[in-house]
């Protein structure tokens, strides 16, 4: 009896979909997060009769055979890298993109990754620093004496200094972006590395080169809807049911034979 | 002849057995994206096949039951808007074709993804054929569309147009796990739309297959049931024509 096989796959694909479920709704409010989907695909079959195998010697053969499946499996977690809806802050070096790109922070461990997530600080250095303290890249420091800082949407960072009346131009940010999107490798606090599934990033100047522009002032929220979550929670529920119900309904049918006498 | 009750009520069993497997394959992919449910047809197997007039007794014809066919339910599964504009749903009978090692294969999970090379491809990775074999984009496009005939489009311009099939005998075309089909005698679309932003889910209705499963099951538990009483049939037979002092 395979059915109580094929149902596990069935529970565990359902497990899987939940759990993939609540990460999107536990990260509801969480900046520039991309929600996943989980996609399931059914595992190979066994063919038993096949169909067009021949019936008669006058060359009639089987219209359709006999095939059982073996159940399912979860192929791909893709993120949906739809635009989150943006959200005013009212406060300087908060940054929402609007557009395909991503911006690049310098991990400590030397590498690059790549973030929607423009909630930026100055560090004690002056330089511009994400939520974790790693540095924005290309690097970018603006003095103590600045008194206040704006970025244009083509990404231009300008400070006006102590006594000065006109902004100084402090540097130029960057964005990258990645012919597959959802194929870049979540790293966790919003980041994002590069794979051989998403190609290299295309590194560009906002407002240009396709990678969106730069709103100040604003940040990106998450992409999850609520209502279509939990509806997708409701039915992954009932879907692991029905296929704890097949479990049992196979038990129980094994059950009936090893009950004769 | 209680022998022959009792292999009857196997070929039953074994029957009912297959068919269970193929109502849990169905569950297991309630949520699968474009699965098309299998349903199970069975036949009546009349024996023995072997007749001669130069028999005494005359043979009894037993019939037996035999699974013959899955059929595939090929009635659409529900549309569900994503947004995604790289999901795509085909409204009507049509298949998209994508390329894999063993050949083309024909696929309703129209869930695809751009690769690192920048090729259309399917969630297992396989290119999305287009009417001129794959369908590629470069790494500086932005703003994919796909129209109701199937023609892809980006900021770069036309990008080809998806190939759709269509199968006179949709029967003949085999599952091959995976989400694909394989096989058939594809021919060009008349019936098809391609809905871009939706997916098609899979078509296994949760309370058909449930009902489906409880017939099974019980239907299973009388043939066991049947073969009990053949069984006990059996030992009183034994019992009394074989007690000493009957």
């Amino acid at each position: 009896m395979k059915a109580l096989y094929i149902a596990s796959t069935g529970m565990s694909a359902q497990e899987r979909n939940v759990e993939v479920i609540s990460n999107n709704i536990a990260n509801m409010r969480t900046t520039g997060f991309k929600r996943q989907r989980a996609e399931f695909q059914d595992l190979l079959y066994q063919q038993i009769t096949r169909a067009g195998s021949q019936t008669s010697d006058q060359g009639t053969n089987l219209p359709a055979g006999v095939e059982i499946g073996s159940g399912v499996r979860t192929v791909a977690t893709p993120r949906i890298m739809s635009q989150g809806s943006v959200e005013p802050t009212e406060k300087e070096l908060d940054v929402a993109i609007r557009g395909e790109g991503f911006f690049m922070i310098n991990m400590p461990d030397g590498r690059t990754a790549y973030t929607r997530d423009g909630s930026f600080d100055r560090s004690d250095q002056g330089t511009i620093v994400n939520s974790s303290g790693y540095e924005l890249q290309p690097g970018i420091t603006i003095p103590g004496t600045a008194k206040s800082v704006s970025i244009s949407p083509d990404g231009m960072v300008e400070a006006v200094l102590a006594n000065d009346s006109v902004p100084t131009q402090m540097g130029q940010l960057q964005l990258a972006r990645f012919v597959n999107k959802a194929g870049l490798e979540s790293l966790g606090d919003n980041l994002f590395g590069e794979t051989a599934a998403s190609g290299a990033p295309q590194i560009g100047t906002p407002n240009a080169d396709g990678v969106g522009d730069l709103l100040e002032g604003y940040l990106e929220m998450s992409n999850v809807n609520s209502v279509t979550e939990i509806a997708d929670l409701i039915a992954a529920q009932r879907a692991y049911e029905m296929n704890a119900r097949v479990i049992s309904g196979a038990d129980e049918m094994m059950q009936s034979t090893t009950q004769l006498r | 002849m209680i022998k022959n009750a009792q292999l009857i009520g196997l070929s039953r069993q074994i029957a009912l057995a297959r068919q269970m497997d193929v109502v849990a394959n169905n569950m297991a992919n309630i949520n699968t994206t474009g699965f098309k449910a299998e349903e199970s047809l069975f036949e009546e197997y009349v024996g023995p096949v072997a007749r001669d007039q130069d028999f005494m007794g005359k043979d009894q014809p037993l019939s037996y039951v035999q699974d013959w066919a899955t059929m595939h339910d090929l009635s659409a599964g529900d549309m569900v808007q994503t947004g995604n504009p790289l999901d795509v749903a085909i409204n009507g009978a049509g298949f998209f074709a994508v390329q894999t090692a063993g050949g083309d294969r024909w696929t309703k999970a129209g869930a695809f993804q751009i690769n690192a090379g920048g090729t259309l491809v399917d969630l297992s990775g396989n290119p999305v054929l287009g009417d001129g074999g794959p369908i590629q984009f470069g790494p500086e496009e932005t703003d994919v569309n796909i129209s109701e005939d199937g023609a892809v489009s980006s900021s770069a311009g036309a990008k080809g147009r998806l190939r759709i099939v269509e199968f006179a005998n949709p029967q003949a075309i085999k599952h091959e796990g995976g989400n694909l089909f394989s096989g058939g005698a594809p021919i060009a679309p008349n019936d098809s739309r391609v809905m871009q932003g939706f997916i098609e889910k899979s078509n296994v209705s949760g309370v058909s297959s449930m009902a489906e499963m409880i017939k099974v099951q019980r239907a299973y538990e009388s043939a066991a049931a049947l073969s009990q009483r053949q069984d006990d049939m059996r030992r009183s037979a034994i019992q009394r024509l074989g007690d000493p002092n009957a």
